[in-house]
């Protein structure tokens, strides 16, 4: 009876340890989920659409990736762009892609390459609609819906 | 904040699943050991605790609140490990007390969850707040209304029942008010300081606050003769004035005032010297036995702990005077062992790190300040009293957040994380996610 009771206590005892252990591991758990899907949750928002890559070649963006734009974003070599092209024939700065009165428009921002949407080179400011496919240096793009 | 619809809250329900069981293993074993059978009688504790963690879990959820579901089963789990220590080490009469108190935080927590409805109330009024902190901070000085315990005039007592500690609520008083505060002079943050070579020259805003700050820390040391609470007062305002500034020289000519203070301090005050000779040297002969036998008893009980610790209930945790208080970590390390006083600590690593994270996502640089400064306080208040136990730094009064004995600290931490929670419900809300 005596013994019975102290392998039951010290059983009691373990037991109260490791739970103490699974909590700690469960909430560091839901502290490591809570912070992953916050970073996918901060992301979201700052894309109106996105500009999916198409085409691209080694050093530059990856295939399939979705670069957010916001109301005006600057696409170009240059560090100081919003979307940063990797790529020799892109300009420092090559277009503008801005969003104003509901519609997509892209405008050249004096690239020496030129900016082609659907395979024609653009001269002026024109009207983008989702599904249209723009190039930039050697990197072919697409607009998406967000 | 808006009314919503119920929301679930299943992250923290499964915690809570958890924490409910760990009340109930740890209060059968301290019961067990102690009357030496596994007896049904003492239920009053766990089935009131359980039935508060589930009012507070479903309460949150009928209000819809978002955001964070961790703080709670986190702050649950401390109360629940302090009810079993009090359970554990203090006279009867003292665990239903607890008991008591732990109503009263969930009804503080409660009330903070719905009042004020408008967060921004609290940066508004924030001279009335300091104000109001300011009176509760001296009204123990009082003649007649403040009470002297254990060497410290930290206590108000109405009647010879009731005795309430003012400077816990301070803190909370304290952290509003620097954070509409510095929120308030935050363009100056923007606009570099001028210098004198290498040093900052703080602006007015700034150099005001700080040596009101410095006096009144001072204060509380000497008239009050509370070591704990200068400390923390002070190192929560010198933590929030460097997230707000990100000036580390500001808070480097702080802690030189306070060691000055310090020093100070140490040469004219016996109970300074007292407190600082028991740290530096507890196993002399003549403070053996006198003023240095709770440090050394603790730390005994730390040896006797080892790895795997005595058992929970099967030490002699006892052994130190008024362990209840300033001494359970060394109680519980003791009966769990270094496995279980570094778990208790990692519990309020998780906690001080998510009220980081909450403070870092908050939308306001008022609610991004308050949230950081509530964090500290829990990380400034265990960091204290664990050091104090383990004799890394002098002993000083303070709590073990949830866990210690006593009632105001206990609404005082409820109230601080029902604030992190709303923080956090307004970030899920202003960014749209869960």
């Amino acid at each position: 009876m005596e013994i019975t009771f102290n392998v039951l206590l010290w059983a009691v005892r373990i037991g109260f340890l490791v739970l103490l252990y699974l909590f700690l591991v469960r909430a560091f758990a839901a502290l490591w989920r809570e912070m992953r899907t916050e970073g996918a949750v901060a992301l979201r928002p700052s894309g109106l659409a996105f500009l999916v890559v198409q085409r691209t070649h080694a050093g530059g963006p990856r295939s399939g990736e979705r670069l957010p734009l916001s109301a005006v974003t600057a696409l170009g070599r240059d560090a100081g762009n919003d979307v940063v092209l990797n790529d020799e024939a892109a300009s420092a700065r090559h277009s503008i892609v801005s969003f104003s009165d509901g519609e997509w428009w892209i405008e050249d921002a004096g690239s020496t390459n030129g900016t082609v949407v659907n395979g024609t080179k653009i001269w002026q400011k024109e009207r983008l609609h989702y599904g249209d496919e723009l190039t930039v240096g050697r990197i072919g793009l697409r607009l998406e819906q967000a | 904040m808006i009314r919503t619809r119920a929301a679930p809250r299943f992250a923290e329900l499964r915690l809570l699943v958890i924490v409910a069981a760990l009340l109930v293993l740890g209060y059968v074993a301290v019961v067990a050991s102690a009357v030496a059978t596994f007896s049904a009688t003492p239920v009053v504790v766990p089935v009131t605790f359980l039935a508060l963690s589930v009012g507070l879990h479903l309460f949150l959820v009928a209000r819809g609140t978002r955001g964070d579901q961790l703080l709670l089963p986190l702050a649950l789990a401390l109360t629940a490990i302090g009810l079993i220590e009090v359970q554990r080490l203090a006279p009867e009469r003292l665990a239903l007390q607890q008991l008591t108190w732990c109503c009263i935080a969930a009804v503080a927590f409660v009330a903070a969850m719905l009042v004020p409805r408008d967060l921004s109330v609290l940066s508004r009024y924030k001279y009335t707040w300091a104000l109001l902190g300011f009176a509760l901070l001296i009204s123990p000085l009082i003649p007649g209304l403040g009470r002297e315990i254990n060497g410290a005039r930290i206590w108000i007592g109405l009647g010879g029942l009731f005795q309430f500690q003012p400077s816990e609520a301070v803190k909370i008083l304290l952290v509003i008010f620097f954070a509409g505060y510095l929120d308030e002079h935050r363009e100056m943050i923007s606009s570099s300081p001028k210098r004198f070579g290498p040093i900052p020259v703080p602006p007015l805003p700034y150099l005001l606050p700080i040596v009101l700050m410095w006096g009144i820390a001072m204060i509380v040391m000497v008239f009050e003769k509370d070591l704990g609470a200068t400390l923390l007062f002070f190192g929560i305002f010198l933590a929030m004035l460097y997230v707000a500034t990100g000036e580390a020289f500001y808070t480097l000519i702080g802690a030189l005032m306070l060691i000055a203070g310090g020093i100070v301090a140490y040469q004219v005050f016996g109970h300074v010297q007292a407190r600082v000779d028991t740290w530096l040297a507890p196993f002399d002969e003549e403070l053996r036995f006198g003023s240095s036998f709770q440090l050394v008893q603790g730390l005994f009980a730390f040896a006797n702990g080892g790895l795997l610790g005595a058992g929970l209930g099967n030490g002699m945790p006892e052994r130190i005077p008024i362990v209840w208080s300033d001494f359970v970590f060394a109680a519980f390390t003791e009966e769990t062992g270094f496995l279980g006083g570094l778990a208790l600590l990692s519990l309020y690593l998780v906690f001080v790190f998510r009220g980081m994270l909450i403070a870092l996502r908050a939308p306001t640089t008022f609610l991004q300040l308050l949230a950081a400064g509530l964090s500290f306080i829990v990380a400034f208040q265990t960091l204290v009293i664990v050091a104090g136990n383990a004799k890394l730094i002098p002993l000083t009064g303070v709590t073990l957040p949830f866990v210690s004995y006593g009632g105001s600290s206990l609404v005082t931490n409820f109230l601080l994380t029902a604030l992190l929670i709303r923080v956090s419900d307004i970030t899920a809300r202003v960014r749209g996610g869960p």
